[in-house]
């Protein structure tokens, strides 16, 4: 009986497994960086037309967000300033400053400046600022501490995974709504005594007085906010996808 | 345990509801659209070059090709621009609503504009007047993309003679004269305006004898008080108004009787009784919202103990209006005098009225006129008289004279005048130059220059309006116009009126103007822009003021001034803020007039209108001409929502047809499709030839037509835009119109001021007309098979006797008692948990099918628009369809194939149901369709991976796919001659990418652009929901109460509903208004035995008959087993089923 196989196919199952391992592991490779939401611009930082310095104007001259962002707590998007708003200030203060050169210019022909655009949801996303910063989710949440950035880089992955992490579970990020702007706020700021007499607590925590603690963890009172405020993030695909 | 469900068998007597003639003798064809959820080939692109499989092998290469360039491996760059200088309201990405009116031929609708970034988005009805009442039409809705259409004029252009030119290229034949000298030059508006100021002297000199202006009707005040201003500088001008579907018989009929500046104002609120001649009364251009409304609220019940309005309809073909009529008389057009007269008699006979006794004293009875059923007259007018002062008889705008005289007389004979028709002061322009004095003026070269403001005369005015003096031939407008030696034209297209003008001046949109105008009913309502004109564009009141030398054109100015003199109460500038915020002046009031019928006067001019006509037969049909549902008159002819809107009646798209009964297409051996030809010879000039005037239109068999009658919906045809008919030859080929192309067939060709509305064969005007099947089909793009689903109690219906009776006729239908108790499930739901629970209620009472709301839908929810081929591959992606059924009495299986000629209508809005138990959720591989907590079945794009799976499981069909890029590439580039038309073919990736920006400006931005492969249904306006429910989160803060107040929000189609048919809101909330439709006794589900839990319901329809009318027993016994309960003692129904051995559901379970 003749050879069935041909001599050269001796190798082959070894070449095919070669050439599939290859596969494999590009196509893992590819899919770890690409497809999974590790896949984020954490850390993109670009350079902008003018060089606002968030540390500058929060932390030094104590600004609130809204000085800037003044729609973040009645719109969807949170703007940014127009160059008026710019003007405000830099008519009086570093009037004549190389730095601010685009603003002037745009005040003078009317033409924007541009921004360049960090934080970039997909189109199919439907985030509305409003809704998350007027029930005690703090800009901080999002964006990292914007109030110590130089120059203000993309804090966290905003992704998918990420927005559900605190969908799920918002009592790791709810603060009282006084609190919202201020990016320093921790937990530990918080006096346990006057925070229970205005919120109370949680009815699964009627057993402990937390009023008499030390401290109280960013759980307690996240816990304590959500049940007062009837919080209830979605997690329906029609909560951000329209 | 596999568990199959039987669907209910088909009951063996009783109406069957079918909504094609194909459907009911159940042609292979319609068995093909029955049991695929896309029809056959759906899937594959079409076209001989492009194969799926050649198809495949181009991507396979661009793919490979894209590899190697590694594009778009990092983010681009993306840039935020915020404005300079603050802008007042603005606040980016949240909407600004602004009050405005539409203006309309028949009184301006008044609307709320959302603007978002300074785009206008979406039309609303204003809420807060009653001639909306937040209702809006199609017309309204769609108007909006009218703004975005890249096809609309964006130029002066000044017509200038080019002799060098033509010097060059004078080898050429002699008749290419006239085209090729005249050109085109684009000017600006300031060039424009300098001519104007070299005009204006010249005009002076002689007071304007040379001076003209021919406008269409816009009921504006201030246009108004222009005209008058110019009248007082040019004293010998003209002032023509015309509208090819506005008739000047009601307005002449009611000065005549009732005095100078008489309008009638039906007040449908106030009566019982409502008989409609030749009236389409419910569509709401044709009458308006208000009437519409008012009707509705008279129509609906919401309990058996309720009373409801009666509605008789006599007509010749199916129109929205006949569609809701408890009882309908199909008579062709022109024996509506006939059948006026007979009433009048009877009516005159038993209330001795001596108005109405002297309008008919003169008159005698037509010979050779048709027969009418005695006993349906005789019926109809006792139960008119029954309700005296609370009946209303309305004629069409297009019946003549004598048909509207008669019907005011029958209205004052029955106390009608002063309490259900109001005589209304409505001083405007009252008697303006008809379009046939205009023409005799140009003929005679009296006319200079001429001013046509908005219009397209040349495509739409009367043909032959005079006769040349010398040659005898009858002239067209074309001709009439290049006698002209200024013509200057506003037109919002570039069009063949443009083409023989001087001057084609860019027309603003009503978006885009400052401007006033009146309702039906004589409102003032304010026009204020919701966005500088796009393109330069000039209003018919700037134009004016123009001409007046006014400095100030684009302010509101003008209108300030209009307004200031109708004494606002306070301060000026309060009272100007209050009308732009409010949208209308309630200060202005409404002057009725004492009802006094002048019977005299009226009984001298119907004595000299009275003409005989004679009954039309076989040989020698009626043409009868009217407005179309789509397109209007021809303007809405670029509009590609409402040319791909189905038709409310004939669910045609694209096209228009001529309508003929089924015993007609029979007698003509034609069918739907065919080519059929229509000759009309007229009596001829002076010189006594006859006029030949023909028509090649495809037919098309349309049940519950008048016999021997054929229809044609006008306004198809028509020519624009950028590939329109600049530069233009002229009028050539007007008898000979080509035919089969796209945009329809052009009725006005047929049509002429001596019968603008119907032609019949009288032997004085018309000698013949003459119908005749010709060689050759065409294809029609229908969307009446797509989508069918067998009678299954889809649609339920009773008379209200028989829900007195049975108030709960709608449980006892079509097997929804076969539901088995409930088994044990394999899937797990979702909880329904959240506070707030989504529904639905339609009320097929009130609806009367006029498609607002699916235009409604289209603007909501960026539906794209897929073109007449794509439509006839079943691949429209409305996500709103609005079922037509016609339902007959006969029994299903012994008429099989053949057309009842006398059905009933019925309409049923068709959206996703959103099933609690979606059977297309669980087919789903990817869950990129699921359920949500507040009862949605929610649909994410973004995981679709277009398997169609959903679609194919969906027991109502409404889902849709996007089987092409339809919203970024155009649907063809290359043209591919087919067997009938020359079509566009999509060349997939190889197509250029990209819209055009200016209909991306009308883009919702609250809804996901989709593209292609991706999966879409009715989402219930998730986007409004999810709007909603984050303004009730600011709202609470730190706060619990984050419910949305009860019944703030609605989702388009019920906003958009002029009939408040749809009612959408929090089921959970037993006082919400969905709630309390739910809990009516009329509710029914559909396909309840499925189990399909949907949240969608509807309420039965009510018909009112007349028991003494002889045809009551064919009205509204729809529901099959209420009919057959209801004629079951008596019936031959019930005894002819048990023979056949074939028994109704209820003893076969």
């Amino acid at each position: 009986m003749a050879n069935f196989f041909p001599r050269w196919s001796n190798w082959l199952p070894l070449k095919i497994l070669i050439i599939l391992l290859t596969i494999v592991t590009g196509v893992t490779a590819a899919t770890w960086y690409y497809v999974t939401p590790k896949y984020t611009r954490v850390g993109y930082a670009p350079i902008q037309p003018v060089l606002f310095p968030h540390s500058l104007h929060v932390s030094q001259l104590g600004m609130d967000c809204r000085y800037c962002h003044s729609f973040v707590d009645v719109a969807a998007h949170s703007n940014l300033p127009n160059t008026q708003t710019c003007m405000a200030c830099h008519t009086q203060v570093q009037a004549n400053s190389p730095k601010l050169e685009p603003v002037r210019a745009s005040w003078k022909t009317g033409m924007p400046i541009e921004w360049v655009q960090i934080h970039r949801t997909p189109d199919y996303v439907y985030y509305n600022h409003a809704a998350h910063v007027n029930r005690g989710i703090s800009c901080a949440s999002c964006h990292g501490k914007v109030n110590e950035m130089d120059v203000v880089y993309h804090a966290k992955p905003h992704s998918m995974a990420w927005c559900l992490e605190c969908h799920r579970a918002p009592e790791n990020h709810l603060r009282p709504v006084d609190q919202v702007y201020n990016l320093n706020w921790e937990p530990k700021d918080v006096n346990p005594a006057e925070f229970v007499a205005q919120y109370g607590q949680p009815a699964d925590a009627q057993g402990e007085d937390w009023s008499k603690k030390q401290k109280l963890t960013q759980q307690e009172i996240g816990r304590t906010l959500k049940e007062r405020w009837n919080v209830q993030p979605p997690l329906n695909c029609q909560g951000c996808h329209r | 345990m596999k568990r199959i469900l039987e669907h209910p068998p088909q009951p063996a007597t009783g109406r069957r509801y079918w909504r094609s003639v194909n459907e009911l003798s159940d042609t292979p064809e319609f068995r093909g659209w029955l049991e695929r959820e896309f029809p056959s080939g759906a899937a594959q692109l079409t076209g001989d070059e492009w194969s799926r499989r050649g198809f495949l092998k181009l991507m396979g290469a661009s793919v490979a090709l894209a590899g190697f360039g590694l594009t778009s491996c990092r983010r681009p760059e993306a840039h935020l621009l915020p404005f300079s200088k603050s802008v007042e309201w603005a606040i980016p990405g949240k909407p600004l609503y602004y009050a405005t009116a539409m203006p309309r031929r028949t009184g301006a609708l008044p609307l709320v504009v959302s603007t978002v970034d300074g785009r206008p988005i979406k039309v609303e009805g204003n809420p807060l007047h009653p001639a909306s009442g937040g209702g809006t039409d199609a017309y309204a809705q769609a108007s909006i993309l009218d703004l975005y259409d890249p096809a609309r004029s964006k130029r002066f252009i000044e017509k200038v003679e080019k002799k060098d030119e033509h010097k060059r290229k004078s080898s050429g034949p002699p008749a290419a004269k006239n085209s090729s000298r005249w050109v085109g030059e684009t000017r600006d508006a300031a060039a424009f305006q300098k001519y104007l100021e070299q005009l204006r002297p010249q005009l002076a000199a002689d007071g304007g004898a040379g001076l003209a202006f021919l406008v269409e009707e816009t009921l504006s005040p201030t246009r108004d008080r222009l005209r008058r201003e110019l009248e007082r500088v040019y004293p010998r001008m003209r002032w023509c108004r015309y509208e090819p579907l506005l008739s000047d018989a009601q307005n002449y009929s009611s000065e005549m009787t009732f005095g100078a500046n008489s309008k009638l104002v039906p007040r449908f609120d106030r009566a019982d009784v409502v008989l409609a001649l030749d009236s389409d009364f419910l569509d709401p251009n044709e009458g308006d919202v208000a009437s519409v409304r008012a009707f509705s609220a008279r129509r609906r019940v919401t309990s058996a103990k309720d009373t409801m309005n009666r509605l008789y309809v006599v007509e010749n073909h199916y129109t929205l209006t006949g569609g809701m009529a408890d009882h309908r008389l199909r008579i062709p057009a022109s024996q509506v005098p006939a059948f006026t007269y007979a009433l009048a008699q009877k009516i005159s006979a038993a209330t001795s009225d001596a108005g109405l006794g002297s309008v008919i004293a003169t008159l005698t009875p037509q010979q050779g006129a048709m027969q009418f059923d005695d006993a349906w007259i005789a019926e109809c007018a006792k139960d008119l008289i029954a309700k005296s002062g609370a009946s209303i008889v309305i004629a069409g705008r297009h019946q003549p004279v004598i048909v509207q005289l008669m019907v005011y007389g029958i209205n004052s004979a029955l106390k009608n005048i002063g309490t259900t028709m109001l005589v209304r002061d409505f001083p405007l322009e009252s008697r303006p130059f008809s379009i046939l004095q205009l023409a005799a003026e140009i003929n005679a070269g009296r006319v200079k220059q001429l001013f046509i403001l908005g219009g397209d005369p040349v495509y739409n005015a009367p043909r032959g309006l005079v006769e040349d003096a010398e040659t005898k031939q009858s002239l067209d407008w074309a001709d009439l116009q290049k006698k002209v030696p200024e013509v200057v034209r506003l037109g919002y297209f570039e069009d063949a009126t443009s083409a023989l003008a001087k001057w084609h001046v860019p027309g603003a949109h009503y978006l885009e103007s400052w401007g006033d105008a009146l309702t039906a009913e004589g409102a003032y309502l304010a026009i204020q822009p919701m966005i500088l004109p796009l393109f330069g564009g000039v209003s018919d009141v700037q134009m004016l003021s123009l001409l007046l030398g006014r400095p100030h054109g684009e302010g509101p100015e003008t209108v300030q001034e209009t307004f200031q003199a109708t004494n606002p109460p306070g301060d000026g500038g309060s009272a100007w803020a209050q009308l732009l915020r409010d949208g209308f002046a309630s200060h202005v009031p409404l002057r009725d007039k004492a009802p006094a019928f002048n019977g005299n006067n009226a009984g001298g001019i119907a004595q000299t209108q009275w003409t005989p006509i004679p009954a039309p037969t076989p040989d020698s049909p009626e043409i009868v001409l009217v407005g179309d549902y789509s397109v209007d008159d021809g303007r809405y002819v670029n509009n590609g929502w409402l040319q791909e809107m189905p038709d409310p009646v004939t669910k045609l798209t694209w096209d228009n047809a001529a309508l003929i009964s089924p015993a007609y297409a029979r007698h003509l051996k034609v069918s739907t499709g065919d080519m059929i030809e229509i000759t009309v010879t007229e009596a001829g000039n002076s010189a006594g030839q006859p006029i030949v005037r023909q028509l090649r239109i495809a037919a098309m068999i349309a049940p519950g037509h008048a016999d021997n009658s054929v229809t044609i919906p006008l306004g198809y045809g028509r020519a624009v835009g950028a590939e329109g008919p600049l530069p233009y030859a002229g009028a050539e080929g007007a008898q000979q119109p080509p035919s089969g192309e796209t945009t329809g067939f052009n009725g006005y060709y047929l049509r002429t001021a001596a019968h603008p509305h119907f032609i019949v064969a009288d032997g004085r005007t018309v000698k013949s007309v003459e119908v005749k099947k010709v060689a050759g089909s065409y294809a029609f793009a229908t969307t009446q098979e797509h989508w069918s689903i067998e009678g299954r109690g889809m649609v339920r219906e009773a008379t209200i006797e028989r829900y007195r009776t049975n108030n709960e006729f709608v449980t006892e239908i079509a097997g929804d008692d076969e539901l088995p108790s409930q088994l044990p499930t394999l899937y797990s739901h979702p909880p329904l948990n959240a506070p707030q629970q989504w529904g639905m209620a339609v009320d097929l009472n009130v609806c009367t099918g006029c498609s607002a709301c699916v235009m409604a839908c289209q603007a909501e929810n960026n539906i794209p628009v897929v073109g007449k081929l794509q439509v006839s591959h079943g691949r429209a992606m409305h996500w709103m369809r609005i079922d037509r059924y016609f339902a007959d009495e006969k029994d299903y299986n012994q008429d099989r194939g053949e057309i009842p000629e006398q059905p009933e209508m019925v309409h049923q809005p068709m959206m996703c149901q959103h099933c609690e138990n979606a059977p297309c959720e669980t087919v789903c591989p990817v869950n990129a369709t699921v359920h949500s907590e507040d009862g949605l079945n929610v649909m994410a794009y973004n995981r679709c991976i277009g398997t169609r799976y959903c679609a194919n499981n969906c027991p109502f069909k409404v889902r849709r796919f996007n089987f092409f890029d339809y919203n970024q590439r155009p649907v063809g580039k290359k043209k591919i001659a087919g067997p009938i038309n020359v079509y566009e073919e999509y060349l997939g990736p190889l197509t250029k990418k990209g819209a055009p920006d200016l209909t991306r400006l009308q883009k919702n931005p609250n809804v996901t652009v989709r593209m292609r492969g991706v999966m879409e249904k009715c989402t219930y306006c998730v986007q409004r929901i999810e709007e909603a429910k984050i303004a009730a989160h600011v709202k609470a803060g730190a706060s619990a109460n984050t419910l949305i107040p009860r019944d703030s929000f609605t989702s388009a189609c019920a906003q958009a509903c002029p009939m408040d048919a749809i009612v959408f809101g929090d089921v959970r909330d037993p006082e919400s208004r969905v709630s309390q439709m739910k809990k009516q006794d009329r509710n029914y589900r559909l396909l309840e035995y499925l189990n399909v839990n949907t949240r969608t319901s509807y309420l039965a329809r009510i018909r009112n008959p007349n028991p003494r009318m002889p045809d009551a027993h064919l009205v509204g016994i729809a529901s099959p087993i209420a009919h057959h309960a209801a004629n079951g003692a008596n019936g031959p129904h019930d005894a002819e089923g048990h023979d056949k051995g074939v028994l109704n559901p209820h003893e076969n379970h």
